[in-house]
């Protein structure tokens, strides 16, 4: 398909991208709106009439649209590769500012292709070794796990744990009871943070239970930290939330529309 | 009105003490299970020996402080009751090399405490990585057979074979066929799930990072997916059922950890080895906690006299 669009004329390619689009996104939808057969199993049955037979007919076709849009997505990779390398060689070549670090990504790049791929094939040419028990690892088995295990997997988790001090910061400066609204949002937070905290929910609600027992007022559970926190969850949190994702869906509809019928920038 | 307060040097060096030190010690923390955390250990205990679980496992080192350890602690409880699982991952490319790493880590375990270790296609299959998680689900959601069809994996005798001959997929025909299909997640793909999964006559199953928490709940609070664990708090939950069970009294008659949700008595796995990183490091989580409320009360302290003296001059 990428052949034939390159050797389409320049003029026909943006009409036969949405012409694939509209296809595409037609039979997904028609899918999700036709009646389908309740209980129907393809193995075992043919279609019955002409609605279950459409009804099947488009089942297949949403495999078929699917399978190509996820292979689609994977030539992205590819792309990513070819961009990386036209970029950082570009620079490495000209000698441009902080060319070095071009160089670290490129041989950083490559050894985890290379120990991958070697590690890949030495697993699939002894199929009998059971390559998860490390005591049969060799060199190149050794030599993957450190880069993905050792460095990568190391580093990725040290730049997310990276996030907990800019939270922290960010709540000591920012985190101010400045107005009414702001006030209550801060409330809720340290009430949500407690009872997050089970050693002192725990005594806070053991507190509330002796008090409400001594005192014979049941009302008086309502105050238990863990029923506190379930209320703002399951009633302020929980709607907002669904409100939220309303609207994203809503704005994501709207946009899936624009861009299935051609009418964004570009499209037809 | 703008006050100095405490130089960030200072807050993140406070951090780093905070973070550090309690893993240092064994520190005993009481608490009671989400109900969340309590349902899904329900779901899982409910499994028998030879059922088939699909496993979506779409996390990386990024969050493998959470995501690693809800895997470890489900990954344990699967393999002692004798349950197989097809594994398949959407979100990244890393994901199935992380999540067979940390199977053999727990198939290590297993052995230690004298369990069958579990064999890469008879007990589990790597159903592999697909790019366009949207896609992707909603092909297995329409049709499995058709979804993981083309994938093979390595049998026993070391011959490639397609997935759907092992002992694992042989009898799955769609998607209902699973007794329960689970997604450890730190992205999208568990709205993916709930879009195309939720609808079909199978029980969802989620574990997620504890930012996703809120929006998880909105899925468990409208019945869409029958529990999750959310967080290191979640991982800590399932430990603690599994060392002392779900309302389940011991030899003095005290139940360790109860659950009003879900009022059943569950036996956990007493005797085994299921402590890990969520009873380690939830004393961390306290702590770190402890410092960030602190903090926010210095700063609303320091803000509170700033605009005294700003008013007073």
């Amino acid at each position: 398909m990428v052949f034939l669009l390159s050797k389409a004329p320049t003029q026909a390619r943006k009409p036969i991208v949405w012409i694939l689009t509209f296809v595409s996104g037609g039979v997904f939808v028609l899918f999700k709106y036709w009646p389908q057969p309740i209980n129907f199993d393809k193995a075992k049955n043919l279609p019955n009439g002409p609605i279950e037979s459409v009804g099947s007919l488009l089942n297949d076709l949403t495999s078929v649209f699917g399978t190509i849009s996820q292979v689609l997505t994977a030539f992205m990779l590819g792309l990513g590769i070819f961009s990386i390398l036209r970029i950082h060689g570009t620079r490495i070549a000209k000698q441009q500012k902080d060319w070095f670090f071009s160089v670290v990504l490129l041989v950083t790049m490559f050894s985890m292709v290379v120990f991958g791929y070697w590690d890949f094939h030495i697993r699939a040419a002894n199929r009998t070794i059971d390559y998860d028990n490390a005591a049969n690892w060799g060199f190149v088995n050794m030599g993957r796990d450190f880069l993905f295990e050792g460095l990568l997997q190391q580093m990725d988790a040290a730049m997310f744990s990276i996030i907990a001090f800019f939270i922290l910061s960010a709540a000591y400066r920012a985190f101010r009871a400045r107005s009414v609204e702001a006030t209550i949002m801060l409330g809720t937070a340290l009430l949500v943070i407690i009872s997050l905290m089970g050693a002192v929910a725990s005594g806070w609600d053991s507190a509330v239970d002796r008090i409400a027992t001594g005192s014979n007022h049941d009302l008086l559970v309502n105050l238990k930290i863990s029923e506190i926190a379930n209320w703002i969850t399951k009633t302020l949190q929980t709607p907002a939330i669904t409100g939220i994702k309303f609207g994203i869906g809503l704005g994501t509809l709207s946009m899936a529309l624009r861009i299935w019928l051609g009418l964004e920038r570009g499209g037809k | 009105m703008k006050t100095k307060g405490i130089p960030k040097y200072i807050v993140y060096l406070l951090l780093v003490i905070c973070a550090s030190i309690p893993l240092f010690f064994t520190i005993p923390v009481p608490g009671k299970p989400f109900d969340s955390s309590a349902d899904t250990f329900k779901t899982l205990m409910a499994l028998q020996p030879g059922d088939t679980v699909l496993l979506a496992s779409d996390w990386t080192g990024s969050t493998r402080g959470e995501s690693k350890a809800q895997m470890i602690s489900v990954m344990r409880l699967l393999m002692r009751k004798q349950v197989k699982f097809a594994l398949w991952s959407t979100a990244d490319p890393q994901s199935p090399r992380c999540a067979q790493d940390t199977i053999s880590e727990v198939n290590e375990m297993i052995k230690k405490e004298g369990g069958k270790p579990y064999v890469r296609w008879d007990d589990w299959v790597q159903c592999g990585f697909y790019p366009s998680s949207d896609v992707a689900i909603n092909n297995v959601a329409t049709d499995v057979r058709k979804a993981f069809g083309g994938k093979r994996d390595t049998d026993t005798a070391g011959k490639l074979r397609p997935v759907f001959e092992s002992p694992v997929l042989e009898k799955i025909q769609k998607i209902e066929d699973f007794k329960l299909v689970i997604d450890m997640t730190a992205s999208k793909t568990s709205d993916y799930h709930v879009q195309f999964i939720s609808g079909k006559k199978v029980p969802l199953l989620f574990s997620v990072t504890g930012v996703m928490v809120p929006e998880t709940n909105v899925y468990y609070n409208s019945g869409q997916i029958v529990g999750y664990l959310g967080g290191l708090k979640g991982v800590f939950d399932m430990e603690k059922m599994m060392e002392y069970g779900l309302n389940v009294p011991d030899k003095d008659g005290k139940i360790q950890v109860a659950s009003e949700k879900v009022p059943d008595k569950i036996e956990g796995f007493p005797g085994k080895d299921n402590i890990g990183n969520g009873t380690k490091y939830y004393p961390t989580l306290h702590s770190a906690l402890l410092l960030m409320i602190v903090l926010v009360v210095i700063g609303n302290v320091e803000m509170f006299k700033a605009n005294k003296a700003a008013k007073k001059s």
